[in-house]
């Protein structure tokens, strides 16, 4: 992973498909990183298969599963319909990360709803908040472009930011703020007066019992001027001129970098530049995530470890790694006194997310979960269970199980005193039971080192 | 007492054990191990925030018995002159407030009185909006007053919780930040690590292998991450210090759970957690028991006794360990109540109503006088003194953060508080 600095801010170089050499192999680290970013975490199969088929037949795989995804999907959705609050909502997304042949579609999924942070406090309406995320998984790697439109005309949306009437007489500018102070173009890029002539142009549009209603005799169809444009705009027309700013692919851009490779570090424009010019072009998500993924840039030290794991990513990684079910109801509790309570992101915003995520209340709290999933009793049941997990892999004296949980948890990417450390407080050569590896496994998830992405 | 406390606090943190590293032990984990230090939130002022949920009945509760008007506007509720706790001529405390006119005898206590907001709501949810956001005019806005404050004083160094809530029913919208996780709790138990089953050790292998140096690594997110383990390790072993063994008994508490809850709080101060804002709750979720339109009588008594009791024991709990003087308590509820009660024996939803402030460093008395029965916004006391003042008060004579930048402007502070 050694690279000379100049290089990581050279966009050739950075954006270049990463082809392993002597100076940078492809190695158990590198598989662990791809599958922390562009999936939940991985278990001990996946992360061999990876190491096999190296970084690109890897990407592959992550972009374009060989299973019926559509099918999962639909079989899910399904199962969503049965639930009769958003709470319970929470819960089946989770079970869907944990469960998809596709987990970076879920990836994205969450990714958007960061972007588009509607909150269920707001809709209360199960019904309404399930087709919001089914929207942004619609999307999720298709068309920023469709997906824009469709969180315009979404009552999720509209209803959670107070947009659910705009009449003629009353231009409403709670959506108009936000779609383009947040959604798009960015704070310094537009004026008041631009909020307050698209306002103008959002008329006519409400959510009357959770359906959406255009009223025409409540839409003002005269002239508009909204960023140096005149015209008589509709909404659909203000979406596709904050499309055609070139604030909003770069902003794009930015916040996905900040997503997929690192959150310490601001981006260079000029790193920036070569993506967003390619994105604005067609708005493919999918095209943009695939060039992060592959690139140079994503496999450098200016990636690994530098981002924190939100509690989604440290939870699921445990579970992943375990490769059983848990309960998801508990989790979804659990993760909310985290930080992080699905379809309820604090404001509209999203979470702040990076360095917010922990503080001593937090990362006791993360201890604390990683006691209750791995301990084998209590609301998680025995569910996880290292031991079957390390004979699976026919790893069955304690020292060779440790050494698969180390290689699974952390791909053996630990600074010898730590691990050893680890190894002797935790008895492992002198105790065989069931219960050792627990609290083997249990130390390895609370490292900081497991607490990043 | 206080000397027993330091003592707990070292033999629980080991602070030696680590500063004996330190010819090896990078800068940042001596000064975490420093930083550990029980005297280290020595001066570091505390906000406990008590909400009374459902719309509190100001007038029985600071009773203005001298005025006609109170008696003939409530033929059933009015309570009789000779059982009050009288403060002076003109008004006096509920019979059950016995515990509230002891500490407002001795200086714990300050009664704002009038309280109350422009452009009021007289419906539930909209009233605790306004409470909640401080904002009249912008209800819907997305975060709280609290919560703006504790995201205002987050720097990226910051590893401890700033504010916490404390209670069993959804955290109240004030806390709701933009960016910083504020944690709701229910004993100090979940500020705690808690042992995996069979084990005995884990925590000291979580800290051991935290506090490790991890030469080579230019990873700033990681220091960031050891530090928090090694706080949030020493973090552990400081609730235990004060909740086991000889430090957990000795306060008495009666039993209510408001009771329970400020024993917590006062357990996490005496903890040393870095927590400065508790926010509680009296009444319950969804509309809140103070909210009475009938047969209001018993059941606000009741919960007068329980404030002024939970409170009372609270406060002689920090007196005695020599911490109230960095505690502050503040009441509030979302509107008071009518002046005439209803035929049902209740009271309709008002506006102005008054606010407690309980603690060490109070100049004590009244602040304001008693909102006057006859010149009345609608049927209910009129509010003289913007609750968005106390606020500013209390943040920044108390806290000492920056109140203009959570209320949008400057609010004149109140003159309660000694130097």
């Amino acid at each position: 992973m050694a690279v000379q600095l100049e290089k990581l801010s050279d966009p050739g170089w950075a954006w270049t498909a990463y082809e392993p050499d002597a100076e940078r192999p492809w190695t158990l680290a590198q598989a662990g990183h791809l599958y922390r970013r562009a999936a939940f975490g991985a278990n001990w199969g996946q992360l061999q298969h990876a190491l096999s088929d190296g970084p690109q037949r890897t990407v592959d795989t992550l972009l374009r599963p060989q299973a019926d995804v559509e099918a999962f999907n639909a079989a899910h959705d399904e199962y969503e319909t049965s639930a009769t609050s958003v709470n319970d909502l929470r819960a089946w997304w989770l079970r869907r990360m944990i469960q998809t042949p596709h987990p970076l579609l879920e990836k994205m999924t969450l990714f958007w709803h960061n972007h588009f942070a509607t909150s269920g406090t707001g809709v209360k309406d199960a019904r309404v908040m399930r087709q919001h995320i089914r929207l942004l998984r619609s999307q999720a790697l298709g068309s920023f472009e469709s997906l824009l439109q469709g969180i315009s005309r979404d009552p999720a949306v509209l209803v959670w930011l107070g947009a659910d009437a705009n009449r003629k007489a009353l231009p409403n500018d709670s959506f108009v703020r936000p779609l383009v102070e947040t959604f798009t173009v960015g704070p310094g890029c537009f004026t008041d007066r631009d909020i307050q002539e698209a306002s103008r142009a959002f008329t006519g549009w409400f959510v009357l019992r959770g359906e959406l209603r255009y009223i025409p005799r409540e839409h003002d169809s005269g002239a508009k001027h909204i960023l140096g444009r005149e015209g008589n705009f509709t909404s659909d027309d203000v979406v596709q001129i904050l499309l055609e700013q070139p604030a909003t692919p770069q902003r794009l851009v930015r916040k996905l970098y900040h997503w997929l490779i690192g959150e310490v570090e601001e981006p260079d424009a000029i790193l920036i530049a070569p993506l967003a010019e390619s994105f604005a072009k067609d708005y493919n998500v999918s095209r943009l995530v695939e060039t992060m993924l592959r690139s140079n840039l994503f496999f450098s030290s200016a990636a690994y470890r530098r981002r924190i794991k939100c509690p989604v990513e440290f939870a699921i990684g445990i579970v992943k790694g375990l490769e059983e079910m848990v309960s998801t109801t508990q989790l979804a509790q659990d993760l909310a006194g985290l930080g992080q309570n699905l379809y309820h992101p604090p404001t509209v915003e999203g979470w702040a997310g990076a360095r917010h995520w922990v503080n001593i209340a937090t990362m006791t709290g993360r201890y604390n979960l990683a006691s209750a999933l791995l301990q084998g009793s209590g609301p998680y049941d025995d569910k996880l269970n290292p031991r079957v997990v390390s004979e699976k892999y026919g790893r069955s004296t304690p020292e060779s199980a440790a050494q698969l949980l180390l290689g699974l948890f952390l791909q053996g990417d630990l600074d010898p005193a730590v691990c050893e450390t680890l190894l002797k407080t935790a008895k492992v050569e002198a105790d065989d039971s069931n219960e050792c590896l627990r609290r083997f496994a249990h130390a390895v998830v609370t490292l900081p080192e497991f607490n990043l992405a | 007492m206080s000397c027993t406390r330091r003592d707990f606090l070292k033999t629980a943190l080991g602070t030696s054990t680590l500063l004996s590293f330190s010819s090896v032990a990078p800068n940042f984990l001596i000064r975490t191990a420093t930083a550990g230090d029980p005297h280290r939130d020595d001066g570091r002022t505390v906000l406990v925030v008590l909400q009374l949920s459902g719309g509190n009945d100001g007038l029985n509760t600071v009773v203005p018995y001298h005025d006609d008007e109170y008696a003939r506007n409530r033929p059933t509720l009015a309570l009789p002159p000779k059982e009050l706790h009288k403060i002076n001529s003109l008004i006096g405390f509920h019979p059950r407030m016995g515990a509230f006119m002891r500490l407002y005898d001795e200086g714990h206590l300050s009664i704002v009185q009038g309280v109350g907001s422009p452009n009021p709501d007289r419906d539930h949810d909209g009233a605790m909006r306004i409470w909640h956001t401080a904002d009249p005019d912008r209800p819907s806005r997305q975060t709280g007053w609290l919560g703006r404050a504790v995201d205002n004083v987050w720097r990226a160094d910051t590893t401890e919780a700033p504010a916490v809530f404390v209670g069993p029913i959804a955290q109240p919208f004030a806390l709701n930040t933009e960016s910083v996780i504020v944690p709701s709790i229910q004993s100090p138990d979940d500020l705690m690590a808690r042992e995996m089953p069979g084990r005995t050790d884990g925590q000291s292998v979580w800290k051991n292998a935290a506090e490790l140096p991890r030469p080579g690594q230019q990873n700033s997110l990681l220091g960031f991450l050891q530090r928090c383990t090694l706080k949030a390790h020493a973090n552990t072993r400081r609730i235990e210090a004060v909740t086991t063994g000889a430090a957990a008994g000795t306060a008495e508490y009666p039993s209510f759970r408001l009771a329970g809850t400020l024993r917590t709080v006062a357990q996490l101060i005496r903890a040393d957690t870095g927590i400065r804002i508790f926010f509680t709750e009296l009444g319950g979720g969804g509309i809140g028991g103070f909210d009475n339109h009938a047969n209001q009588l018993g059941n606000h008594c009741a919960l007068l006794h329980q404030l002024s009791e939970s409170v009372a024991a609270f406060v002689y709990d920090l007196k005695r360990d020599k911490l109230l003087d960095r505690v502050l308590l503040m009441t509030f509820s979302e509107f008071g109540r009518t002046v005439k009660e209803n035929g049902r024996r209740g009271t309709g939803h008002g506006a102005a109503a008054p606010i407690f402030l309980a603690g060490g460093r109070l100049k004590g008395g009244l602040v304001g006088a008693h909102p006057s029965l006859t010149d009345l916004d609608g049927d209910a006391p009129k509010f003289h003194t913007d609750f968005r003042r106390v606020y500013a008060t209390v943040l920044d004579r108390w806290l000492g953060f920056e109140s203009r930048s959570v209320l949008g402007k400057q609010f004149e502070a109140l003159d309660i508080l000694n130097s």
